[in-house]
């Protein structure tokens, strides 16, 4: 067992760290993790300046085979990752590159790489993702959204939700019913991709408990998109989506946010005084404090576990789930923490008043998304039970 | 990097497994918990010695093996598993390693072969009535007198002192309550004055009460230097943190398989009771604890294996290790219904375990201090 970076690697993380570290720099006021390169103009243009800063580097197509533009390893994505998880910086569309590309590589055909990798690589292009339905979250395979074969085109009717950026994105990747009559819901379901200025696309927002525009329900009113533009099969859209588990999973950026955070959280006990004695010595903070740092460790190393696997063509789709259920619930608890330990400053939004400004108030409302986004927290948890431990499925 | 083991390690893991699962079922564990006299089988210890386990880590030249501490952890996990009660962690993290690191040549050469051939069995006496695990927790007084010490003082939680032949003292010589003038005996367990009674624990465990009455001990028994004793004590609670983290991995592993079986058979509401998603989440939280327990340990290991300082990360497995299993066993005995909590049953053998694995080399809050100093809270 061996948990050592080769000298390369180092090398190479740490640039990834340095150009970050700059990047983090220019970041707007207020600029708090994925949802606010959508909300503002100012957080959507730093999310594009990193993405073409990045793009220029090649950053944008790690582990892709050169002859689609890629270079290095799926270990130089995850070192990518943590850097920006760090320096809590956009520019790495999670659509685009992180869903899509994968996606496409490991399904399209040879004309839809070509068409659409290009893009994602030189960050031309941003991505939305229309999957969920009003009806139809957790139960992606209820979806009722129909693309029904006319000619060389799909013509599509329907309403997707939660689609985050759709109201920025330049194109989306949609999951939608072609088969309306297949005898089981997971069949006749196809991945397809269009241009979202395409006629008869509405999109609204959904504005968040913090009055955000990250999030958008979009209407799709005889949407007409070319057959063309199918990954994969027709009809083998379910099989398309279950692919998306082999984008990188380990949640290194997740965690290594995190690990920011508990470094700024111990210089702020270092150098706040409550009743007269710094929070840094007061024996419950200090305890609760260490707990966060050993459930981040311990998050961590599973993590490299996975990243270490998946660098191997390995899969490790039950640690990858278990990763995702405890970095989700830890950021949560580590939001209910500082909240905390802040006192009535754990009410403060962003404001010459809130403390770490207003970082972890952010974060006490931001937190579900981890939690419900890309399977609930209790999906996964019955992921690990049907699939990892073989217990009876529900009927 | 490479997160997996070696195909040899995976070859010591069964060999291992097959050996316990054989020597050591269920029934043999309750007996040997209940052997008020002993609690360890000596032959089953003696077919230990011969595949070489209790000589594991020492030096060929010595009679041992020369495997690593990594290698040691595998052997660790599997007894969590299966559960073995007996001496071998406190002979091999409490007296074979202290004598590697320390050691004289002679006492080296006079001890560790007869460890390894199994004929010696070794402890530790550091803890005292205080329950402290750091240095100020040492009262134990050793006076030196010409070619000897005199100690005089109680420990208690003294592992298998009851078998004991060595027993490795931790004794205050000078003066003050911190790390400076602490002294590390070698005495033999049978020296006129020693008394020795097994406190009844949780984990049945057979942690025993040490009182050294005018205790005399040779001054060539002394452990390193006197005086300078207390990194040796360090050593052992770092060793034995993670040596407890790893039979705790095993004991996690045995009680999700456990529940999962249970959950598969029990029959209620004319289904399975794993078919109802309530308890379907407990079980992937349970496996999900355990999971995430793994490779903060295996990290831990590998470092030590590797020499490299590891005193941040060893505080942090134990720490959540601690309390993860103690979490994964009381919802193991929970799962299980009124079944669980029986002596008959097996669950509850772990539950019991996790308590006692917690405490053992330093409790979650010790931990956690350490963590929260390491990780650059001022104090």
């Amino acid at each position: 067992m061996d948990f050592k970076l080769t000298d390369e690697q180092v090398k190479l993380r740490k640039e990834f760290f340095d150009v970050c570290k700059e990047l983090e720099q220019k970041k707007p006021q207020g600029y708090v993790g994925l949802e606010s390169n959508y909300d503002t103009d100012e957080g959507w243009k730093y999310h594009l300046y990193c993405a073409k800063e990045f793009a220029r580097r090649g950053w944008l197509a790690l582990d892709w085979p050169s002859q689609y533009g890629g270079k290095g390893t799926m270990m130089d994505r995850v070192f990518f990752a943590e850097a920006r998880g760090y320096y809590d910086i956009g520019g790495a569309d999670v659509f685009g590159v992180e869903m899509l590309a994968p996606t496409l590589l490991g399904a399209g055909n040879e004309d839809i790489k070509r068409r659409f990798l290009t893009g994602i690589a030189s960050a031309d292009v941003m991505w939305c993702e229309l999957w969920s339905e009003p009806n139809a979250g957790s139960d992606l395979a209820s979806l009722t959204t129909t693309a029904i074969r006319k000619g060389d085109e799909y013509v599509l009717n329907g309403q997707k939700t939660w689609s985050t950026g759709a109201h920025r994105a330049h194109w989306a990747f949609a999951v939608v019913r072609t088969n309306p009559n297949a005898e089981k819901k997971h069949q006749g379901l196809t991945f397809l991709l269009f241009d979202m200025k395409t006629p008869g696309i509405t999109v609204k927002p959904l504005y968040y408990m913090d009055d955000g525009h990250y999030y958008n329900e979009v209407f799709l009113d005889d949407v007409r998109v070319p057959v063309k533009n199918v990954v994969g099969e027709e009809g083998k859209g379910w099989q398309v989506t279950q692919m998306l588990a082999g984008f990188e999973r380990s949640n290194l950026g997740a965690i290594m946010c995190m690990q920011r955070q508990l470094e700024d959280i111990v210089k702020y006990c270092n150098e706040t005084k409550e009743g007269g004695e710094l929070l840094a010595k007061n024996p419950l903070v200090r305890n609760r404090i260490a707990q966060v740092a050993c459930d981040l460790e311990s998050a961590r190393c599973l993590a490299y576990r996975i990243a270490d696997a998946q660098s191997k063509n390995e899969m490790a789709p039950f640690d990858a789930s278990a990763v995702k259920i405890t970095s989700g619930e830890l950021q949560a608890r580590v939001a209910h923490m500082v909240t905390d330990l802040v006192g009535p400053y754990g009410q403060v939004k962003i404001s010459r008043w809130a403390k770490f400004n207003g970082f972890f108030e952010t974060w006490y409302q931001h937190h579900f998304r981890l939690n419900i986004a890309m399977g609930t927290n209790e999906i996964q948890r019955n992921i690990i039970a049907w699939n990892g431990l073989s217990l009876s499925r529900m009927k | 990097m490479n997160i997996a083991f070696t195909e040899e390690q995976e070859m010591l893991r069964k060999a291992a497994r097959d050996f316990l699962t054989a020597e050591c079922p269920k029934k043999k564990v309750k007996e040997l918990e209940e052997d008020e006299k002993k609690g360890y089988s000596p032959e089953i210890w003696k077919k230990m010695s011969d595949l070489g386990w209790q000589g594991m880590v020492i030096p060929e030249k010595y009679g041992g093996q020369g495997m690593s501490y990594q290698d040691f952890t595998i052997l660790l996990e599997e007894m969590g598993r299966n559960i073995l009660p007996g001496p071998f962690i406190c002979t091999v993290i409490e007296g074979v390693y202290p004598i590697m690191d320390a050691g004289t040549e002679e006492q080296k050469k006079e001890l560790l072969s007869k460890i390894a051939n199994g004929e010696l069995i070794c402890t530790m006496a550091q803890l005292e009535p205080n329950g402290l695990f750091d240095a100020s927790g040492i009262t134990l007084k050793a006076t030196h007198k010409g070619d000897h010490y005199v100690l005089e003082g109680t420990k208690v939680f003294v592992e298998m002192a009851n078998v004991a032949d060595y027993m490795l003292c931790v004794a205050r010589t000078g003066k003050g309550t911190a790390g400076d003038g602490i002294t590390v005996f070698i005495v033999d367990a049978k020296s006129h004055g020693i008394h020795v009674e097994v406190m009844p624990t949780i984990g049945m465990d057979k942690l025993c009460e040490v009182q050294f009455k005018n205790v005399v001990v040779p001054s060539k028994n002394v452990l390193g230097k006197p005086d300078t004793g207390w990194h040796i004590v360090e050593n052992v609670m770092r060793r034995g943190a993670i040596a407890k983290c790893a039979e705790s991995i095993g004991g996690m592993q045995a009680a999700v398989d456990m529940t999962v079986a249970y959950s598969k058979e029990r029959v209620q509401y004319d289904r399975p009771i794993g078919a109802f998603q309530a308890l379907q989440h407990i079980m992937a939280d349970m496996w999900t604890a355990m999971q995430t327990s793994r490779y903060i340990v295996y990290q831990a290991a590998w470092m030590e294996s590797e020499g490299l300082p590891c005193t941040k990360e060893v505080a942090m497995a134990k720490a959540y290790v601690n309390e993860k299993y103690k979490w994964v066993t009381e919802k193991g005995v929970l799962l299980h219904g009124a079944i669980g909590t029986s002596r008959e049953h097996d669950i509850p053998l772990y539950y019991r375990r996790a308590k006692s694995a917690d405490i053992r080399y330093g409790g979650t809050d010790f931990q956690r201090e350490i963590v929260a100093n390491k990780i650059g809270l001022v104090s």
